[in-house]
């Protein structure tokens, strides 16, 4: 590296410093709500994890120390939460591959394209609550439409399938035991947290991470594919070798925002389908903050809990930025 | 395989994966027109349409006071975080000064703060400021995004830095430079941002619930609740205003579709 | 693009003119509003009603949307509370007070005249906090076992009649309960909600706390055979239905859903509730209503709940609020609750009359003497101060979905409640050192006098 010469580098500096002023100014808007409504808070809940506050001013305020963070790792709660907060990960990579699949079908030179775009983006862009509210009665075991299209098929075929309880059930496709953080043959099957998942991939699947993937494909060069085909390479070779690597950095950015994502929900699908049941399974780490703090009051806890949660986000995000920017590098 | 044959099957799957986005819509639809006995049988059209169900929303809650809110209060926010975001990035992407990076990670690294975290100091800070059940208690706290400052600054990266040096030669300052320049060619990416924050927050429904206690004040989430409380599950009605809560936003997406995977295309993606 | 912003501002601006100017007045022709955070069972409708007819200077309004503790407590903290809310047990009625959102009206009260002995018992539990009182009785409810007279009819069955045994309501259950050929259940002899299982653990001499509320004893032998019995009416004397069979029942919707509407719509012959379920069973008009006194197991006890409205400390209009409490000591108050069904009035007096024994617009209804009895013999529930009911309500609650789905035996699920509750109190008191020496007086105390 060369030293620029001074005179350059004055003129740099002094830019600079006239610049600083005016990017104060227009950094000023949007920073002073950063700090009153983001950063200011952040900080705030680390410095309340550390006492036993409650908002309603019943116990005289004190610090704890660690204490809150010590309660949450000896609680059985917490830890079957977190369980259940990576449990419904397990759909990500279906939803993700998903709008891959999509975009490359609506990537297609096909008429009347826009409409099928604009119907498979139909359910990302209804509000949530509505949603929930309809797959709700969806899952209804006796007179839902998925249980009784289950029912028709089997019937149809004589498989004698009973179909699954939805959200009334503890079971779940890895058999995870209700109360401990352990694999029990009776929860095998199919149960509240496989459809919420299963929801979840119908209203993602063709969202933003479709539009994204859309996008990234129409910016792959022509005469890249047009010269693989040229050399006979089959179009699954071709989407293999030449456009799943220019994908790669769009892959890569839906990874790490589906993670921060996933990490951080449940919250609206607890609330509105489940309260959180059956037997707790389907209360991920924000929803069991929202309970701590909004309806028993433990402020502090709930805060050191969603700190834990911030953590564990972190972690994986500089997973995900290590192993994923190798990828990109090709 | 030949190219007609491989068309006709590409609608045929894209025509399958339309009806499963769409079953469910249809669903909402049939059983918005039924009376509230046949809510729960498998009958998937109504025996009797009752298309009065549409006026008994209206009826029965102040829905149109809860449409006006949502729409109200989306529109302050995306103004503001349009406005408010555009600034910072330019200060991001176009002035050199020093720190610039690092300041910008720390925005970046925010992403990643679950919102329960700042969900309750934020509370707190609104009962603090008596701004609880208020209109700018649900407008002022979501109207700085980091988000949208993160994606305008990948657009703006992406404007000739040739243009900045022109105008500074015209003798424009910084001021006018992005207002008359930059802005007018970030359009696109203003309107990616403005589409993403007005869905987020027309649907939004924890804030709301948490912060509004006026009957007069409810959005449209959480005033559709109603017709779910455990004191009267109206189903039909409940369709019939989910149905009515999504047309302004099919509106909206089919107006501004052609910007969006423009506007996502230049921004986003590049790191 | 200068431009399209100050349009647009211009006409977000204009917007909210339009909002501000849309606000609804809380003042109603000079009249002082009051705001009352209450259920929106219709029955309030008319309560409200007579409340401005009586007191024409006040304009009282109901809040149904903010029923939720937590929602109250910040609320009135944060200066937007109700003038009014209702509280429905002792440990809301300790949360409130401790928050400092109860105001002590106990001077008030005695100024006005007005004796909160007149109430039920079990109601001044929810009103009287360390000998203070916070409030008035809004209504009191206790269950009996609803009766489908058309059903016994058909079956040539004679009506059940108190007082009686748990053992008599499960023959009488199963001899009611009807099959098809297939063995599916078409009727169930009997239904009751899961949430009152209270009821049952009252019945069998059980406790959530032992008296002094320094330990959960949900764990006692009389809690699991309560319990226990709740989970054989379902899978042993299959009586009444699961949770997947009263899903599977498509109910009518309206006020008061789920076991009311599906014991209203003739799918089960008896069921245990309260009188409140008149405000939505009048409504089917075909239906023949009898009330038995429920039965019990070893106690002759009925659970007893309903609520009572208090005043918030930080209304500007408190003063004004008082009237409604007021009111609730009226006659015009306990008729209006009385002949509504809406549980009975907060003033025990007022139900020795003979409106109330038979009311004109509702001759058939002729039980009203039995809703009286069990009031009278009927328990509030018992309070632990050592830890937080919800958390505690939660625990038991995840347990009993447990069993209630039969995956859990009562006896293993009511261990892990208790255990998990006691956890729960011992982090308090690790909190709280003033609350430690409480408890470990209380515990001294006991051991000392060798009973628990």
């Amino acid at each position: 590296m060369t030293t620029p010469p001074a005179r350059l580098q004055n003129s740099r500096r002094a830019r600079e410093r006239r610049d600083l002023w005016v990017a104060i100014g227009f950094l000023l808007p949007n920073l002073l709500g950063f700090l009153l409504f983001t950063s200011g808070p952040v900080l705030f809940s680390l410095v309340v994890s550390f006492s036993n506050w409650n908002l309603q001013q019943t116990v005289p305020f004190r610090w704890v120390g660690v204490e809150n963070y010590v309660q949450m790792l000896h609680n059985s709660e917490f830890w079957l939460y977190t369980i259940n907060t990576f449990y419904f990960l397990l759909g990500m990579p279906i939803a993700v591959f998903g709008s891959l699949f999509l975009a490359v079908m609506l990537s297609q030179k096909l008429r009347g394209i826009v409409i099928f775009r604009t119907l498979f983006y139909l359910p990302s862009f209804t509000s949530g609550v509505a949603l929930m509210i309809l797959w709700k009665s969806l899952y209804n075991p006796d007179f839902g439409l998925i249980n009784a299209a289950i029912r028709h098929v089997s019937d149809l075929l004589h498989l004698g399938i009973t179909p699954p309880e939805w959200l009334l059930s503890t079971k779940n496709v890895l058999g995870l035991d209700v109360e401990r953080v352990a694999v029990n043959r009776a929860q095998w099957g199919m149960g509240a947290r496989d459809a919420i998942i299963i929801m979840g991939i119908w209203m993602g699947i063709g969202g933003n991470n479709m539009l994204l993937y859309l996008a990234a494909l129409t910016n792959v060069p022509q005469e890249l594919t047009e010269a693989g085909e040229l050399d006979g390479a089959s179009s699954w070779q071709v989407f293999r070798h030449i456009v799943w690597p220019q994908l790669a950095p769009t892959t890569f950015f839906i990874l790490v925002m589906s993670f921060i994502g996933g990490l951080q929900g449940g919250f609206e699908q607890a609330r509105v389908m489940t309260n959180g049941g059956p037997a707790g399974t389907t209360t991920t780490l924000s929803y069991h903050i929202y309970t701590k703090a909004f309806e028993e009051f433990q402020i502090g806890y709930a805060s050191a809990v969603s700190w834990a949660l911030f953590a564990l986000i972190f972690v994986l995000t500089l997973v995900n930025w290590r192993f994923g920017n190798k990828e990109v590098s090709y | 395989m030949s190219a007609k044959l491989r068309n006709t099957l590409l609608y045929l799957l894209l025509t399958l994966f339309a009806l499963t986005a769409l079953i469910p819509f249809l669903w909402m639809a049939l059983t918005s027109f039924k009376p509230l006995e046949e809510v729960e049988k498998l009958n998937p059209v109504p025996t009797v349409w009752h298309p009065e169900n549409y006026r008994k929303v209206f009826e029965q809650i102040s829905f149109a006071r809860y449409y006006f809110n949502s729409l109200f209060i989306a529109a302050w926010v995306t103004f503001l975080t349009c406005l408010t975001s555009s600034m910072a990035a330019f200060a991001f992407a176009r002035l050199q000064w020093r720190q610039r990076d690092n300041v910008f990670r720390l925005y970046l690294a925010t992403l990643m703060i679950p919102g329960v975290v700042t969900m309750i100091p934020n509370y707190t800070l609104m009962v603090k400021l008596h701004l609880l059940d208020s209109y700018t208690g649900l407008i002022v706290p979501s109207a700085f995004s980091a988000f949208g400052t993160f994606l305008l600054r990948q657009f703006l990266l992406t404007i000739p830095a040739a243009l900045d040096e022109a105008a500074e030669i015209d003798g424009a300052n910084k001021w006018q430079l992005f207002w008359d320049v930059i802005l007018p060619l970030a359009r696109p990416g203003l309107i990616t941002l403005a589409l993403f924050t007005f869905m987020g927050n027309y649907g939004s429904f924890f804030w709301p619930l948490v912060m509004i206690k006026s009957e007069h004040l409810r959005t449209l989430p959480t005033g559709m609740l109603f017709f779910d409380s455990t004191y009267g599950r109206q189903t039909n009605l409940l369709m019939a205003a989910s149905l009515m809560n999504i047309v302004p936003l099919i509106v909206l997406f089919i107006v501004s579709q052609k910007f969006l995977v423009r506007g996502i295309q230049m921004g986003a993606v590049k790191g | 693009m200068r431009l399209f912003f100050s349009i647009t501002l211009l006409f977000l601006l204009l917007l909210s003119v339009v909002a501000w100017r849309i606000q609804p007045k809380m003042e109603q022709g000079g009249k002082i509003p009051l705001v009352w955070v209450s259920d929106d069972n219709p029955a309030r409708r008319d309560q409200v009603a007579l409340f401005n007819t009586m007191y024409p200077q006040n304009h009282l309004r109901l809040d149904p949307g903010n029923g939720a503790m937590e929602k109250v407590i910040v609320q009135s903290l944060g200066g937007v509370g109700p003038d009014l809310f209702d509280c429905y047990d002792g440990f809301q009625l300790s949360a409130y007070v401790r928050s400092g959102v109860a105001w002590d009206v106990t001077e008030e009260l005695k100024r006005l005249n007005m004796d909160i002995g007149a109430v039920w018992e079990p109601l001044q539990k929810y009103v009287a906090y360390d000998k203070r009182v916070y409030g008035f009785g809004t209504n009191i409810a206790s269950d009996a076992l609803w009766f489908n007279k058309d059903i016994f009819d058909a079956e040539g069955v004679p009506y059940p009649k108190g007082p009686w045994k748990w053992d008599d309501l499960v023959k009488l259950a199963q001899r009611m309960t009807k099959r098809d050929s297939s063995g599916r259940v078409e009727r169930f002899g009997f239904m009751c909600e899961w949430w009152n299982w209270l009821h049952f653990v009252y019945q069998r001499g059980g406790q959530v706390y032992t008296s002094d509320g320094t330990r959960c004893i949900v764990d006692s032998p009389e809690t699991i055979a309560a319990v226990q019995f709740l989970h054989d009416l379902i899978y042993k004397y299959q009586v009444v239905p699961s949770p997947i069979e009263e899903a599977a029942m498509a109910t009518q919707g309206g006020w008061g859903s789920g076991v009311i509407t599906r014991f209203g719509a003739g799918k089960a012959a008896m069921a245990l509730g309260g009188r409140w379920w008149l405000c939505t069973l009048r409504d089917y008009k075909k239906l023949r209503l009898g009330v038995a006194e429920s039965p019990y197991s070893l106690k002759r006890v009925f659970r007893a709940y309903g609520k009572a409205t208090l005043i918030n400390r930080h209304s500007p209009r408190r003063e004004e609020a008082l009237r409604f409490l007021t009111y609730q000591s009226t006659k015009e108050y306990n008729d209006l609750i009385n002949s509504q069904a809406d549980g009975m009035g907060p003033v025990v007096g007022y139900t020795y009359t003979d409106t109330f024994l038979h009311n004109a617009h509702f001759p058939e209804e002729d039980q009203n003497a039995v809703w009286r009895e069990t009031a009278l013999h009927s328990q509030a529930d018992q309070i632990s101060p050592f830890v937080n009911g919800q958390v505690a309500s939660r625990l038991i609650t995840k347990q009993l979905d447990l069993v209630k789905s039969n995956q859990k035996s009562a006896a293993e699920a009511m261990h892990t409640a208790a255990q998990q509750i006691n956890e729960e109190i011992a982090k308090m008191l690790e909190q709280d050192p003033s609350l430690r020496q409480r408890h470990a007086a209380l515990v001294a105390q006991h051991s000392g006098g060798g009973k628990l």
